[in-house]
């Protein structure tokens, strides 16, 4: 082959994401470039490093291709933040769509400048999983509980709850042992750290999600720069906004399979009426306001913005 | 002379580093008291024997303190660069001399030199590497996760404590050098660590 | 050169460099780096890596156990634990054949409750024992290999620096290791109290006899070693029982040791200071390896050296236990020539894919366990065989007047003591995850 292109993230590879998203890509752009490019995948940050340095990797070309969090590096990309917005999103794959555009608008020349994004997606809803059944808002007070995000935990703190951080994989045997009450993950999570069998109360919420988490998949710019064309081609078309459709809406079919388990077992599906809902909801909007207030201080209209995120999804 | 000055700066850092290191131990110990009596006010048992006791205790607003993670993470970083000009200057750093005894005399004291210049340069680099990253930090206003203080502050303490190092560094690298020229000796005895 | 080749090729480069005397963290940091720049025929690897990966990994939430730790033993060494411990274990045992010895290596296991390193435990224990076992006439080698022997307990029972070390490597369940680590631990003490017996047994003159103490005065001995219980309960006990993590246990264990060398009087500004910079000297030495060894091991993932090794060995049809030994036998032979962190650091990222993906008809998790206890009181032995016995050096140096060779001689006896340890552990895994099963 021509090229070698080293891909690392921080998911096992027979996790989700890496299974059914990540692998599927890499296998089509091999076959597609007819063996020109061989596509190596270094799951479990097997590279060396933690999961927040893989943007940098990327940059710096440690690294090729990299897929990580947005949120791993709080501050470096607040307009991705824009859709891990309390109460947003309805649909993984619409939202994936809109993020992409929105990117496309106006992230490329800020957020994603030192790099060539590749796909930009969200999971499935987020879900609240905990000991105790929450409904209410007051159902929250005291229970300490692992927030996935900058914006959760701001809003869960907001909101009563003791927010309590640690790594994800740190999740079940603090779930076991009671150092936390609850965690908020997407369902997708919950099969790979059996929390079903940890916790049995599973709230959640109708129409629009709690929350979600901004996803970036880039490459290294200097290294696609050097590709000739017809193999730029070839990664141009598997990637960009369908492909960024296609992995938000397989992340949100993920979801089925440990949602069902949990049914199985028995478990305590909660799921709150509209007007419960519209409490939580009510809510949040402090929490809004916060972030609108901090990105007026980055210089960076959060409502315009967030207006813009919400017209995306619209059409 | 000047090794006096150098061993009393590598000493400072230690404790330093020593009283930081005593700091982020007491911060951890008060964070976890505080869940666990934020824990214990919620508790079945603490409500049944007293609801207004429970709600006494949790009022106070006794918890886990905010961020300590992210405190003791930034804190660690500068520590362990403040215990490294005391390590190198005393050559605490783990080497394999078995075969030392066999090697002629004048071989092992070129190998001292070759690894203490190399060891210097590493120092040099990981430092200099230190204030590129934080530049990088400061231009991505990276914050850390709760508390949202810049990342770039606590790269900056390490770099700080790093910069020392690279002087202690110094000035080992040129001290073995003139030992190997001029017979004289101008760094302290070796003294391992212990693990 | 392919990239395998490469990796192949960096192992005896690393060897040599480290034969002539390289400090190992950094001729892990030449062998990584320097396999980085060829992998890649590119110098901005490096210096990304320098970049990121100093900070990130002197940064480490998990690995703050290590001074953590180290100071805690610190703290404990200077908190007169140590003679209280000796005195309570003297009492009882004192007056058996070889029963000052038994007590020596009875104070250790006690202090390895509270020590997270074997040789901080061996040197100070040796301040307090070593002139007891000569006063009442234990013979110099015997003596001083006793205490080579029991300051492994420091290791070998919880909390241990090593064990930490190799949980995150391996990304395992610290609570869980120490909680496997103790049975085994246990029976270290009990095998070396055997071995003294038989010891003393064959050579009658090695050792004096002493007077029975009274009941009463036992008693109170034993009432006195009561911090020790403390702290070792509610450190491991807490870390077990969730209460806290194992880096929060560590800082509750430090701040318990220093409150209690505190109220003993024991800790002046003086000490506290000297504490800090032996602290300082050990942790800087750790870190600095475990950030050579992370280089290393990037460029050794890169090269794919442990997919390829792992695959090669299933391939073959080895059967699973031929493996585990021929890997054990080479932790005893190079324990005798290097230092055990430095190879678990070294080893475990090569090592133990090859043993996870082979059959011993147990779950993952307690392979790993069962493989890391293993390994940890392989290498523990590497700290008593001659030539290279770190253990050996440290007390040797506190008692001058017996010559090396007698020492090398005595610590045979405990050597083997340790072998039948092993073999037993191996053939019977459910001693080391029998504490697990509930
Ligand atoms: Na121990
Ligand atoms: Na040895």
């Amino acid at each position: 082959q021509e090229v070698t292109l080293r891909l690392h993230q921080f998911l096992p590879a027979q996790a989700n994401v890496p299974k059914n998203v990540l692998d599927p890509w890499a296998d089509k752009i091999e076959a597609e470039s007819g063996g020109r490019i061989k596509i190596e995948r270094y799951p479990a940050m097997q590279l060396g490093g933690k999961p927040p340095e893989l943007i940098d990797q990327m940059v710096d070309g440690v690294v090729d291709i990299v897929w990580t969090v947005a949120g791993y590096t709080p501050g470096r990309f607040p307009r991705a933040e824009v859709f891990e917005l309390p109460f947003t999103m309805t649909d993984a794959e619409t939202m994936s769509r809109a993020y992409w555009k929105l990117a496309e608008e106006t992230m490329m020349d800020e957020d994603f400048a030192r790099f060539k994004p590749l796909a930009l997606w969200v999971h499935g809803p987020g879900v609240i999983h905990s000991s105790k059944p929450i409904v209410a808002l007051s159902d929250l007070n005291g229970v300490k509980l692992r927030a996935p995000t900058r914006v959760t935990n701001k809003l869960f703190s907001n909101l009563g709850a003791t927010p309590i951080g640690m790594p994800v994989p740190a999740i079940p045997e603090a779930l076991s042992k009671g150092v936390v009450d609850a965690t908020v993950i997407p369902w997708e999570v919950v099969g790979a750290l059996k929390v079903n069998e940890l916790v049995k109360n599973h709230t959640e919420f109708p129409g629009k999600a709690l929350y979600t988490t901004s996803f970036i998949f880039g490459m290294n710019k200097d290294k696609y720069d050097s590709l000739p064309d017809d193999l730029k081609a070839i990664i141009d078309a598997n990637s960009g906004e369908e492909f960024s459709a296609f992995a938000g809406k397989q992340m949100q079919a993920d979801d089925a399979g440990p949602r069902a388990a949990a049914v199985e077992m028995g478990n305590n599906i909660i799921t709150l009426t509209d007007e419960q809902a519209a409490e939580w909801e009510a809510a949040a909007q402090g929490t809004i306001d916060e972030w609108y207030a901090e990105m007026d201080a980055k210089g960076i209209d959060g409502k315009a913005l967030q207006a813009r995120a919400e017209a995306l999804m619209a059409n | 002379m000047l090794l006096t000055l150098v061993e009393r700066l590598a000493r400072f850092m230690a404790i330093l580093g020593g009283l930081v290191l005593t700091a982020l131990i007491g911060l951890t110990c008060v964070s976890v008291l505080g869940r666990g009596l934020n824990t214990f006010g919620h508790s079945e048992f603490m409500t049944s024997l007293s609801e207004s006791a429970a709600n006494a205790l949790i009022a106070t607003g006794v918890g886990p303190v905010s961020g300590d993670f992210e405190l003791v993470e930034a804190g660690i970083s500068f520590t362990i660069f403040a215990f490294l000009p005391i390590c190198q200057l005393k050559r605490g750093h783990a080497t394999v001399d078995v075969f030392a005894g066999s090697f002629p005399r004048w071989m092992n004291r070129w190998l001292e030199v070759v690894w203490e210049v190399l060891l210097s340069l590493l120092i040099f680099l990981i430092t200099w590497r230190l204030f590129v990253g934080m530049e990088d930090k400061m231009r991505y206003n990276e914050t850390t996760f709760l508390l949202q203080f810049p990342i770039w502050w606590a790269f900056a303490l390490s770099f700080a404590a790093a910069a020392v190092a690279s002087v202690v560094a110094l000035y080992c690298a040129v001290a073995k050098v003139l030992e190997l020229i001029t017979g004289r000796r101008f760094t302290p005895d070796a003294e391992g660590g212990v693990h | 050169m392919s990239l395998l080749e490469l990796g192949y090729l960096s192992f005896p480069v690393l060897l040599l460099l480290v034969f002539l005397r390289a400090p190992i963290g950094l001729a892990m940091m030449i062998c990584g780096l320097g396999g980085l720049y060829l992998a890649t025929g590119s110098s901005n690897i490096i210096l990304a890596k320098l970049k990121s990966e100093t900070y990130s990994t002197f940064s480490s939430y998990s690995l703050t156990i290590i001074p953590m730790f180290l100071l805690m033993g610190q703290f404990a060494t200077h908190s007169g634990m140590s003679s209280s411990l000796f005195k309570a274990a003297e009492s009882w045992l004192g007056h058996r054949k070889g029963g000052v010895a038994m007590a020596a290596v009875g104070a250790c296991a006690g202090f390895g409750a509270i020590c997270g390193s074997s040789l901080a435990t061996a040197a100070t224990m040796s301040r307090v024992a070593l002139p007891e076992l000569r006063r009442y006439g234990y013979s110099g080698g015997f003596s001083t290999a006793t205490l080579a022997a029991g300051g492994t307990l420091g290791i070998l029972i919880p909390p241990s620096v090593i064990l930490v070390i190799y949980a995150i490597l391996t990304e395992q369940n610290i609570a869980k290791l120490f909680l496997a680590a103790f049975i085994p631990g246990i029976l270290a003490a009990i095998g070396y109290m055997i071995t003294i017996s038989i010891y003393v047994r064959l050579n009658p003159g090695s050792a004096g006899t002493r007077e029975p103490v009274p009941y009463a005065e036992r008693m109170r001995a034993l009432m006195d070693v009561w911090p020790v219980l403390l702290v070792f309960g509610l450190v491991v006990g807490g870390i077990y029982l969730g209460w806290f993590t194992p880096t929060e246990g560590a800082a509750v264990g430090a701040a318990g040791t220093g409150i209690i060398a505190l109220i003993s009087g024991n800790l002046t500004w003086k000490v506290f200071v000297d504490s800090m910079i032996q602290t300082a000297m050990s942790t800087a030495m750790i870190f600095f390896i475990v950030l050579g060894a992370g280089f290393y091991n990037s460029f050794l993932a890169l090269s794919q050296l442990p997919q390829e090794l792992s695959g090669w060995v299933v391939g073959q049809g080895f059967s699973p236990l031929v493996v585990l030994t021929l890997i054990l036998l080479f932790y005893l032979v190079f324990g005798c020539l290097m230092d055990s962190l430095s190879m678990i650091l070294l080893t475990i990222p090569i090592f133990f894919p090859v043993i996870s993906v082979l059959d011993f008809g147990m779950s993952p998790e307690h392979v790993a366990i069962w493989f890391g206890i293993l390994v940890l009181i392989v290498v523990e032995v590497g700290l008593i065989t001659p030539p290279v016995g770190m253990n050996l050096f440290i007390i040797n140096a506190m008692d001058r007047s017996t010559p090396m060779k007698e020492t090398y001689k005595a610590v045979l006896w405990f050597v083997t003591s340790d072998i039948v340890r092993v073999i037993l552990l191996v053939l019977f895994p459910s001693i080391t995850l029998f504490l697990l099963a509930g």
